[in-house]
Order: C-alpha cells, then sequence, then structure tokens
C-alpha cells in the first residue's frame, strides 16, 4: 500500500517537474501554457492520491479546485493572453537553453540538498517526493530571474505556486481546508491583477519584453 | 470582540461604500473619513484591552488575537489609514484625480488598510500569510493611479517580486508546518502562534532553520530589506502619495511583524543565536546600500523611499540585539511610521506645486509654500536622526542596547553609517528648501487644512523626541515579553 503511494507520489512529482524544465527549452507561448495546464492536472492527481491513500477526504475538495482553478479556468485567460502577445517568443533569454538546462539540474540537486534535514527526520511514505517539489520551486524561481518576457515570467509563478502546493500536500496531506482556500483565492486575484498588468504593459511599451521597462534607476 | 469589529470593519464599510457609489461622490470621501476615526477607536481602546493584561480573541478557534505586538501595529496602520483617508484624493475640488482614479483609490486604499490590520490581528500563520499576500494585490492595484511609462513599470516589478518573495514566505511556512505535523500530528490549531511557539521546542532545528531562512527571504522582501528591495524604490517613488505614505510608513512594518511572530518561533526552537545573527547581517546590509544610495540621490520621493530602507534595516538590527534591541526596535518602527507617512504627504504636496520629483528643480521651497517647506525639513531631520525628535531617542537606545549585548563592531558600523545617511539627507534638503523660486512656480499654501494633520505628526515626534509616555513603554515592554517567552 504504501510503496504503491509513494511510486505514485514520486511519478506525479517527478511528472510536475518534468513539466517545469519545458519552460526552460521550449520558446512558444503555447507550448508554456499546455505544459502549466499538464502541471496543474498532475498536481491534481497528486492530491487526489495523497487523499485515497491518507484518508484525507479534504483532500478531495483541493484536488477538484486545483483542477477547476489551474486546469481550467488560468490556462483559458493565458491562452487568451497567447493570442494577443503569443507572436512575443521568448527568443534570447539572458540565459541560453543549455546552460538553463545544466544549471536547472543543478538547482534539482540543490533542492535535494536543502530538503535533506525534512526528508532524513520524516517518516511519510511520500518523504522522498518532497525534495522533487523543491527542484520545482527553484527552477521556477530561476525561470522568472532568467526570462524577459511577462508571459513567461508569469507561468513560471504559476509554477512556482504549484511547487510551493504540492510540498504542503506530500508534507502535510493538506494544510487546513480554509487556509488553502484563501491561497486559491489570493492565487487567482494575484493572477488576474498580473494580467491586467501585462495588457498595460503592452499599452504603454508596444511590447511584453520586460527588458524594455528600465527607465527607473539609482 | 466588539473593539476588534471596531478596528476592522470600518475600512470594509469604506470600501463597500465606494464600491457601490458611482460616480463617486464627495460624501463617500467624507463617510471614509469619519469612519476612519472610528477605527484609531478601535486601536486605542485595544491597546487599553491589552495593557490592562488581556489578550483580546474573538472568532471561531479564536482566530483573530491581538496581544501587545498586533495593538502597536493595528495602532499604526489605523493611524496612517486615516491619515490617507483624510489627505487622500476625492475631499476637495481642484485635484489631479478624476472621479474614475479617485473612486478606485477609496476602494483600494481601504481594502489595502484592512488586509494590513487583519495580517496583525489573526493568529494563524496560514491567514497572516494570505493577508500580506492580499495587501500587495490592494497596493500594486493603486501603483499606476496616474497611467505612465514609470508608474507601470513600478507596479509590474512590485507584484512580481513581492508575489514571489511572499510564496517564498509560503514555503517556509509550509516546511515549519510539516514537521509540526510529524511529531505533534494534525489539528485544527495548529498554525496558530501560541500552539506553535509552544509545540517549538520540541521541532527539529535542522528543519527550522531551513523553514526560518525561507520566512526571512520571503517577507524580507516584502519589507524591502537589501538584497530583496529592489522593487522598493520605484514602487514607492511612483506610487500616488497617500498610497507611498502608507506603504513606506506601515506596510513594511506589516511584513517585519510577520518576521518578528516567526522570530520568536524559531528562537523557541534554536535559541536566540541563530535568528540574531540573520536579522542583523540583513540589517547591516540594507542601512548601508540605503546610506549610500541616499549620498547619490536626484529624486526626492525616492529619497523618502531609501531612508524607508535604511530604517527598517535599522529595525532590524534593533531585533538582532535582544530585548533591549527589541524595545528600541518598537519604538523606532513607531517614530519611522509618523516621521515617513508625514514626508510622503508632504512630497505629495511639493509635486503638486512643482511638478517635478527632481531635487534638481525644485528651489525656494520655503519661500513658495512656507508651511510645507518648513514641516518638510524639520521631518527630513527627524528622520536623519536629530533632537528633538523621537528618532533620536530610539536610535540613541538601539545604540546602546548594541553596545550593551557587546557588539562592539556592528555598532560602530551602524554610527557609521547613520552618518553617511545623515550628510547625504542633510545635503539634498538644503538644495531643495533655499534659492531662487522656480520660474513659473505659484506662491502660497494650496490648501490650509490638510497641514494641520500633519502638523500633528510633528507634534507627536517631537513629543516621543523628549519622553516615552507610560502607556507606551508598558506596551512596547509587553510585546518584548511576548516575544522573549
Amino acid at each position: 500500500m504504501d510503496a504503491t503511494f509513494a511510486q505514485l507520489a514520486m511519478l506525479g512529482s517527478s511528472l510536475m517537474l518534468i513539466f517545469g524544465l519545458i519552460l526552460l527549452w521550449r520558446r512558444r507561448v503555447p507550448a508554456y501554457i499546455n505544459a502549466f495546464t499538464g502541471q496543474s492536472v498532475a498536481l491534481a492527481g497528486v492530491a487526489a492520491a495523497t487523499g485515497y491513500f491518507g484518508t484525507e477526504s479534504e483532500l478531495y475538495w483541493v484536488a477538484a479546485f486545483v483542477l477547476l482553478l489551474k486546469g481550467l479556468v488560468i490556462p483559458s485567460l493565458l491562452r487568451r493572453m497567447g493570442r494577443r502577445f503569443g507572436s512575443e517568443r521568448e527568443l534570447d533569454p539572458y540565459v541560453n537553453t543549455a546552460t538553463s538546462l545544466l544549471l536547472a539540474g543543478l538547482l534539482v540537486l540543490f533542492g535535494y540538498a536543502v530538503m535533506r534535514p525534512l526528508v532524513v527526520t520524516s517518516r511519510l511514505p511520500t518523504r522522498a517526493s518532497m525534495a522533487l517539489a523543491m527542484g520545482l520551486i527553484l527552477v521556477s524561481l530561476f525561470v522568472i530571474v532568467t526570462r524577459k518576457k511577462a508571459l513567461t515570467q508569469i507561468v513560471g509563478f504559476l509554477m512556482l505556486e504549484n511547487g510551493i502546493a504540492l510540498l504542503a500536500i506530500l508534507g502535510t496531506y493538506g494544510i487546513p481546508l480554509i487556509v488553502e482556500l484563501g491561497v486559491f483565492l489570493d492565487a487567482l486575484l494575484g493572477f488576474l491583477v498580473m494580467q491586467i498588468f501585462v495588457y498595460r504593459i503592452h499599452e504603454t511599451f508596444e511590447t511584453i519584453d520586460v527588458e524594455q521597462l528600465s527607465r527607473l534607476r539609482h | 470582540m466588539a473593539t476588534l469589529l471596531l478596528l476592522l470593519t470600518p475600512p470594509v464599510l469604506s470600501a463597500a461604500l465606494a464600491a457601490v457609489v458611482r460616480p463617486y461622490r464627495r460624501a463617500v470621501g467624507w463617510a471614509n473619513a469619519f469612519l476612519s476615526l472610528v477605527s484609531v477607536g478601535g486601536a486605542l481602546a485595544l491597546w487599553a484591552h491589552v495593557l490592562a493584561g488581556h489578550v483580546v480573541t474573538a472568532g471561531p478557534g479564536a482566530f483573530l488575537r491581538v496581544d501587545a505586538l498586533s495593538a502597536l501595529l493595528g495602532f499604526g496602520v489605523s493611524v496612517v489609514g486615516a491619515l490617507a483617508a483624510w489627505l487622500g484624493p476625492g475631499l476637495s475640488r481642484g485635484e489631479d484625480y478624476d472621479a474614475t482614479q479617485t473612486r478606485r483609490f477609496r476602494i483600494f486604499a481601504n481594502l489595502f488598510t484592512f488586509t494590513m490590520l487583519f495580517a496583525v490581528s489573526t493568529s494563524s500563520v496560514g491567514v497572516m500569510w494570505i493577508a500580506i499576500e492580499a495587501t500587495t494585490i490592494t497596493s500594486a492595484v493603486l501603483i499606476p493611479l496616474h497611467l505612465s511609462k514609470a508608474s507601470v513599470e513600478a507596479s509590474w516589478k512590485y507584484i512580481l517580486l513581492s508575489s514571489v518573495g511572499i510564496a517564498l514566505a509560503f514555503a517556509g511556512t509550509v516546511l515549519a508546518y510539516v514537521d509540526f505535523v510529524a511529531i505533534v500530528g494534525r489539528q485544527a490549531a495548529a498554525l496558530n502562534w501560541p500552539v506553535l511557539v509552544a509545540a517549538a521546542p520540541l521541532l527539529h532545528p535542522e528543519v527550522m532553520r531551513l523553514a526560518f531562512v525561507f520566512v526571512l527571504v520571503g517577507y524580507g522582501t516584502k519589507a524591502g530589506l537589501a538584497p530583496m528591495h529592489t522593487w522598493l524604490p520605484d514602487a514607492h517613488a511612483e506610487a500616488p502619495a497617500p498610497l507611498s505614505a502608507m506603504m513606506s510608513g506601515v506596510l513594511l512594518a506589516v511584513a517585519l511583524y510577520a518576521v518578528m511572530r516567526w522570530a520568536a518561533v524559531a528562537n523557541a526552537t534554536l535559541g536566540a543565536a541563530f535568528t540574531d545573527q540573520f536579522l542583523l547581517g540583513l540589517g547591516l546590509l540594507s542601512l548601508g546600500m540605503a546610506a549610500f544610495s541616499l549620498v547619490r540621490q536626484h529624486n526626492y520621493k525616492r529619497l523618502l523611499a531609501y531612508s524607508s530602507i535604511e530604517h527598517t534595516g535599522l529595525v532590524c538590527v534593533g531585533l538582532g540585539l535582544g530585548p533591549l534591541g527589541t524595545f528600541a526596535a518598537m519604538l523606532h518602527l513607531l517614530n519611522h511610521t509618523l516621521a515617513k507617512s508625514m514626508l510622503f504627504f508632504l512630497s505629495g504636496r511639493v509635486l503638486q506645486r512643482y511638478q517635478t520629483t527632481r531635487i534638481g528643480e525644485v528651489s525656494g521651497l520655503l519661500q513658495t509654500m512656507p508651511v510645507t517647506g518648513g514641516l518638510f525639513a524639520a521631518g527630513l531631520l527627524a528622520l536623519a536622526g536629530l533632537p528633538p525628535f523621537g528618532i533620536f531617542i530610539s536610535e540613541f537606545a538601539l545604540l546602546r542596547a548594541g553596545f550593551a549585548a557587546g557588539r562592539f563592531w556592528a555598532m560602530g558600523l551602524v554610527l557609521l553609517l547613520l552618518t553617511v545617511a545623515f550628510v547625504g539627507v542633510i545635503a539634498q534638503l538644503n538644495r531643495m528648501l533655499y534659492g531662487a523660486p522656480s520660474a513659473g512656480v505659484p506662491r502660497g499654501e494650496p490648501s490650509r487644512w490638510p497641514l494641520v494633520p500633519l502638523a500633528l505628526c510633528l507634534a507627536a515626534l517631537v513629543a516621543l523626541g523628549l519622553t516615552i509616555p507610560s502607556p507606551l513603554e508598558r506596551l512596547i515592554a509587553g510585546i518584548v515579553e511576548e516575544l522573549g517567552s
């Protein structure tokens, strides 16, 4: 039972990390959005599996919310933005693809190192997967820092949130539902405001390349 | 319970009113102004309750909880919220904002105040996180109230960096909670401060170290600590003056509040040495970065923003110096709230008159607007740490705490950096105050009554420089006790 659960958790977490890595080597916006959708579905799967094996019925609700919000609503809003700004590809990020992938690999290893104290002290069947969640968090941070298009940064931020949600599910079998709901609400509102800002950036700068945002110095 | 409602409901009512009445009417602004005073009254009542030895709790599972630290922050937030309600756009004619912008300001400024008040009066780390994340959203919306390239750029940097920072703070929260669940088991109240602090000695030190670093980097980003401060000068300089006053005067303090709460948990697991070294280090770094940026500033709003980083850094240093340092830090927090909100409101008046934020293009301020100029000068002198203002006293107390704790090198560095900051601020001030008034700038104060509340801020600063009132001293002593136990 525990062995099956551990394998499922590992499978789901690995899938999520791979979806995260897609941001580093693809250039087109639709690929990013698909990757994020896939990652969210995997997150919902992990949540449901943890709910089943850990007998936490609240997690089914969390899975349903993830599927609805991050698998359906946010991707459709992203697609609308993609149709508008999709022609602006991530052509020359601050770090090129090969180096990015290499660094991402190192970040995942670093995630293992960082999470060692938690993995060692934990007795959960999911403990090995928690390091992958940390890897996803670090890789998402890397995406936000090194990519130039506002849209890519938003997807990176959404993936960062997915990584943290994964960590919470694997480590605690779900934070209290009321807090979880608040976090979902914040995530949605934050995303909506960011979306408005991207349209504003496009209006005032006629591009969503954040490298152009360099008027304010000192 | 009733006093808590008195504190929390007025901003919600004001926001709802502004949202419902469309187009904007000035009656809404006045209702907002008077409701904001109710909030201040609620904060004072809570202060009195706390001094009488109560911890005010309310709601299911006591998820609202006000102790001494919450009372001090609640007071600061409600006062600056009231200043923004009275001095913000929408009360008099002939302003820079049209009805749509004014309505938007009234809605989101009140929601912003509410989220800050809620963050400091909840007992759950999770709910506090949600509220602080919501402060980012509600304030970011208002930065580009005047749509311009600069304000759009500032708001994007602000929302992206703050959201990422806050997400890391959530990761830290989750890490601590993972360990808590593994040791104590799942329970509904697990995320409440008292429960968390009580269980902290059982938690694994290695995990707590990791969690605290995440939390410190996360909320530290929001508090504008170097090197995560890069969004702050842009956002504070580009935001409308009342919003700058709220962000600089109290939002930074609310972020530090979260750090302090978590430091208390981490101290219970690890002992104080671990958090002290981080707080001292980040504090000194912020102080140093800000001091040298102050010297070469050409923009007076950015000058004020960097000065916020300087003072946040000082508070952080104080928090790393044990009980005496914490006392000084809390006093400094209150002093900075008063001085910085006043100055940002004044900077709004200067900007309205001169239509520029460049220091070089503002001259003869004392001649064009004598009272505004005088208050501006007094405020900057207070920020620079001169007597008879409160900041002199709190900086002095901080240094004394540092020397008493044997941190001679660190305190020597603080003194040196404070001198650099002093020189920077005073040199810029001189350039603005004197000289011939710029051509084409009309003379005289544009409006008089807004100067009254600002003069009151200055009076409070002077009062705090002469003596520390007993209720304040007892409240801060209560905070030191709470955080130490």
